[in-house]
């Protein structure tokens, strides 16, 4: 860890940031490339499985809904827009705009949410089960992963939102910091919808 | 709680600090060669090789189990160091409570269960193979899978950090805190599976997050360190 705890604490109140500053604080930064990292030794594992095994991987591939996937992919990347447009309208000062856009972004998330659902429930339905094979899986599992960390989203958006209300002034930092753990959470799904859904 | 007058010692906050690392080093040492819990052997073997297994390494799990036993204490020790630097904190005492009653709940399934049937599988080895084989499950199943008070655990710890406007620990320890909680979320699957990345040896399940939390822990010890050493110089005010 090479972060010093001196660089991570956020400006007191936001205001004196520096041309150079990173957006949101240098924590968050340390969370989402830590994170990603984690992701990321997932998806080499998953590769080295899928090299030994690509008949399977490619068969059960197809029962994949790729309709729920796409679609699940437009709400998470229309969230994130939301999501970067209330920063943006929070920053000039326009904070009804920015708590209206928020309430769209979280309800992108919930709509991700109700689509994962349905499409287990249609999978599980079929006998595709966690124990079916290694595909379904890793399937299950990162995509038990990238869920919870939708479900943590929402809570973020909820903190964006109370602080959009927060009688003292918000903290520009901090809506940045929730904004970029909110991009990771659709950044994360967008490679997941690549490997699982779309490889070939 | 009041603010440690600059220059005031902190003896007893010194004392606690330097159980820490001599505690996860002896933790490793009975962990890894002695008892062999770590790496895990493997959830795939047969009854027979389950009991060449306990039969080749009884005296280093009886030796290493038995140091634990001695030491178990110790853990509480730097746990509670962590629990009162949660009480400096603006977030509030309950933050600490939960604190000390995760760990004190996960320290039996995540620790002790483990012992406990290894060591009951090498006090008697002319057993039945199959209950040998039972503990051999019951233990390893509890060690990688108790995953919910720890998983809890870190949240509380994580929470408590980003709360805390005294800056106790510095913000990132409550995001290093975060990862914690996924890695022991994915050790959920070694329920299922008796081989491949998620079951209790597997890559996933165990590999990763055994590295994370040795990173986890070296940030825990250097920032408990730079907690103590600010308190000293009197920097920290106490909620």
């Amino acid at each position: 860890m090479t972060a010093r705890p001196a660089a991570c604490s956020p400006p007191a109140g936001g205001s004196a940031r520096t041309a150079m500053a990173l957006p949101g604080d240098a924590g968050m930064w340390v969370f989402v490339l830590g994170d990603m990292a984690i992701f990321g030794v997932y998806f080499i594992i998953f590769m080295v499985y899928r090299g030994h095994e690509q008949g399977v991987f490619l068969a059960s591939q197809r029962h994949l809904s790729l309709a729920s996937g796409a679609v699940n992919t437009l709400l998470l990347l229309a969230s994130s827009r939301f999501v970067a447009l209330s920063v943006a309208a929070a920053a000039a000062g326009n904070d009804r705009r920015a708590r209206r856009l928020i309430h769209w972004g979280a309800l992108c998330g919930a709509a991700f949410l109700l689509v994962k659902a349905h499409e287990w429930y249609s999978l599980v339905g079929a006998g595709l089960t966690v124990q079916r094979n290694n595909f379904f899986m890793f399937y299950y599992a990162f995509t038990g992963v990238h869920l919870f960390h939708v479900l943590a989203g929402l809570l973020v958006l909820g903190v964006m939102r109370a602080e959009l209300r927060r009688p003292g002034g918000r903290r520009a930092w901090l809506l940045e910091a929730a904004a970029i753990y909110w991009h990771m959470v659709d950044l994360l799904w967008i490679i997941l919808f690549a490997l699982l859904y779309l490889m070939r | 709680m009041t603010a440690a007058p600059a220059g005031r010692r902190l003896t007893d906050l010194w004392t606690c600090w330097w159980v820490f690392p001599p505690f996860y080093t002896l933790f490793g040492i009975i962990f890894v060669p002695l008892t062999r819990v770590m790496p895990p052997p493997s959830p795939a073997k047969i009854t027979a090789q389950v009991v060449g297994f306990f039969h080749a390494h009884a005296l280093t799990i009886q030796i290493g189990f038995g140091i634990l036993m001695v030491a178990i204490g110790f853990g509480s020790v730097v746990n509670g160091l962590v629990a009162y630097q949660i009480r400096r904190m603006t977030a509030g005492s309950v933050f600490c409570y939960a604190y000390l009653a995760t760990l004190a709940v996960g320290a039996i399934p995540g620790c002790l269960f483990c012992a406990f049937s290894f060591l009951a599988a090498t006090f008697r080895p002319d057993r039945d193979p199959h209950l040998i084989a039972l503990c051999y499950d019951m233990g390893l199943l509890t060690f990688v899978g108790s995953l919910g008070c720890f998983a809890t655990q870190y949240l509380i710890f994580a929470i408590a950090i980003f709360c805390d406007r005294n800056k106790v620990f510095p913000a990132w320890l409550a995001y290093v805190s975060v990862w914690q909680v996924v890695t022991e979320l994915v050790a959920a699957p070694v329920f299922i599976f008796k081989g491949g990345p998620f079951a209790w040896n597997g890559a996933i399940s165990f590999w990763e997050g055994t590295a994370l939390f040795g990173v986890y822990i070296a940030c825990l010890i250097m920032a408990s360190r730079k907690a103590v050493e600010r308190q000293q110089r009197g920097e920290v005010t106490a909620g």
